[in-house]
């Protein structure tokens, strides 16, 4: 981290604090809704449609909201309006779960959060600039995972003891200190060429659409998340059958034990990217992903799944830093990060939509192990294709 | 059982304007409710649609979230959305609507179910309403 005086010393300690706090909201959001739903006598068929919805407006909304990002020049009033815009939908969930506030709550939520990933990502690269960006991508993706962990934590004991309504008024008021530190960032002293569009760029867009890297980047994120996205609902389904009463701690415990993983491993996956560079890392986060879906088709007991499961902390942590270090990468010398961040969320959102699809499908027809074992064989291809077609990102210079 | 099946389906807000309805119209017609409207207490009838289970035990295990029903009207069985932690590894199962017991005067646990997850836990999950359900049936030891 550059320390010539520049930089006021809370600039960095905030950032860790927003991307705690973000990864605190986005925790509230996920899983509590079809729960809440559920208890305000939503029919089975009404909550899917809601969901899907989010999930849809989430798929088409990326490159709009990476370049809606790119065209401001000021990144945090962009993630501060964001920010706004989960606290109402929190609210409207949480004060008229009805048809159309719900729907409406989905689509807000769905679209900010489209824009705080990439804004995020953006504040760093001005904060900390280009040479120290995977360091700093390391702490995010530290402090985001303990967000997380604890958030699941907290909220599950929210939803469990005072009721899943609560959960969104909680979650509306931890936007309040993620607005605050969100202040207390500061400017950043760096560049903001690589993250800022002034006017319609398309000559910019045609390059980067047909940058080479960019086309096998995504195709490598879309199937992680094909492989990954699948493997922990179907872990979970399988501790649910086999483990009976003490089924919710062993699942608690395959969400909270990578959490704890990716805390620990991201700063060095950070450091060492800047380092030995990116592609040794991607084969290392890519290739744990092959080994978790054996483990989990022949681990027999189901709390040795939770040590499967726990491999997924090594995936996320590489996942996590490289998705925004390698967009810095490939959009370096253009002004087009966010809309890479955008393309990129869009790739990870299409393989995750199509992974619990196809792993729930295999499931059904063949059986768990076998739709372990598919997923297991879609991470071998996606480590090949980073192995073998993946160039190095890394500008030779840094 | 009463049949209510439009009422649980309404949102609080809209029930509660429903009944000030309701009320303002019993007021003008001079507290005489009509002939052909009947009051269930909710100590009588139970909401039932989302709402919690327990089991013998008051452990809480899951929710009642859709019910099936037979030609002569009376219910089959009812689908529970059972366990999970954080919408991970929750399951819908369909049990045998004689393995639940409803109390509606009994706030704290109106719906008892007499499985335990030891018994539920291998059943297959219950997924769509066009293909034949698994239902899960009471054990065969004679109930009380």
């Amino acid at each position: 981290m550059p320390r010539d005086g520049t930089i006021p010393a809370r600039g960095p300690r905030a950032l860790d604090l927003l991307n705690f706090f973000v990864a605190d909201v986005q925790t509230g959001f996920g899983p509590f809704v079809a729960v809440y739903l559920t208890a305000h006598k939503w029919t089975q068929v009404e909550i899917g449609f809601a969901l899907t919805t989010g999930t849809i407006v989430a798929l088409i909304a990326q490159i709009p909201a990476g370049a809606l990002v790119d065209a401001t020049t000021n990144k945090r009033a962009a993630a501060s309006g964001a920010l706004i815009g989960v606290i109402i939908a929190a609210l409207l969930l949480a004060l008229q779960p009805t048809q159309l506030p719900v729907i409406v709550a989905q689509i807000l939520h769905a679209f900010a959060s489209c824009v705080l990933t990439p804004a995020i990502a953006a504040i760093s690269l001005h904060l900390v600039g280009y040479a120290a960006l995977g360091e700093r991508l390391g702490r995010n993706a530290r402090f985001a995972s303990i967000g997380n962990g604890l958030a699941a934590a907290v909220m599950g004991a929210t939803g469990a003891w005072l009721s899943s309504r609560a959960v969104f008024f909680l979650t509306a008021a931890l936007c309040v200190p993620a607005l605050m530190t969100l202040g207390r960032i500061g400017r950043g002293p760096h560049s903001r060429r690589q993250t800022t569009t002034r006017s319609l760029d398309w000559p910019g867009i045609r390059t980067l659409l047909a940058d080479r890297r960019l086309l096998i980047f995504g195709l490598c994120v879309a199937l992680y998340h094909l492989s990954n996205a699948a493997m922990l609902p179907l872990a979970g389904a399988e501790v649910t059958m086999r483990a009976g009463s003490y089924a919710n701690m062993i699942i608690a415990a395959c969400i909270l034990v990578p959490q704890g993983v990716v805390a620990l491993l991201s700063p060095w996956v950070g450091r060492a990217a800047t380092q030995i560079g990116r592609r040794p890392l991607m084969l290392l986060g890519w290739a744990a992903l092959p080994l978790r879906g054996v483990l989990l088709a022949v681990l027999p007991d189901p709390w040795l799944l939770v040590a499967g499961q726990s491999i997924s902390g090594i995936s996320a942590a590489v996942f996590g830093v490289m998705l925004p270090l390698l967009a810095a990468d490939i959009t370096r010398g253009s002004s087009h990060f966010n809309l890479c961040m955008g393309l990129l969320g869009l790739a990870l959102y299409a393989g995750a939509a199509l992974s619990t699809t196809l792993g729930g499908w295999i499931a059904d027809d063949a059986g768990l192990p076998w739709a372990f074992c598919a997923l297991a064989a879609i991470g071998m291809v996606a480590t090949a294709t980073v192995w073998l077609i993946m160039p190095e990102t890394r500008p030779t210079s840094a | 059982m009463p049949r209510r099946s439009e009422l649980p389906r309404m949102g609080a807000a809209r029930r509660g304007t429903v009944t000030a309805i309701v009320a303002l119209l019993l007021i003008a017609a001079g507290d005489e409710p009509p002939s052909n409207v009947q009051r269930v207490p909710p100590e009588q009838a139970l909401a039932i649609l989302g709402h919690t289970v327990t089991d013998q035990e008051g452990k809480d295990i899951g929710r009642l979230v859709d019910v099936l029903v037979g030609d002569d009207g009376e219910p089959q069985a009812a689908v529970i959305d059972f366990g999970g932690f954080m919408g991970v590894g929750s399951r819908k199962i369909a049990v045998q609507w004689s393995t639940l017991h409803f109390a509606p005067a009994n706030a704290k646990q109106p719906i008892t179910l007499d499985l335990t997850q030891d018994q539920i836990k291998a059943a297959p999950e219950y997924k769509d309403p066009a293909k034949p359900a698994s239902v899960v049936v009471a054990p065969t030891t004679p109930k009380q």
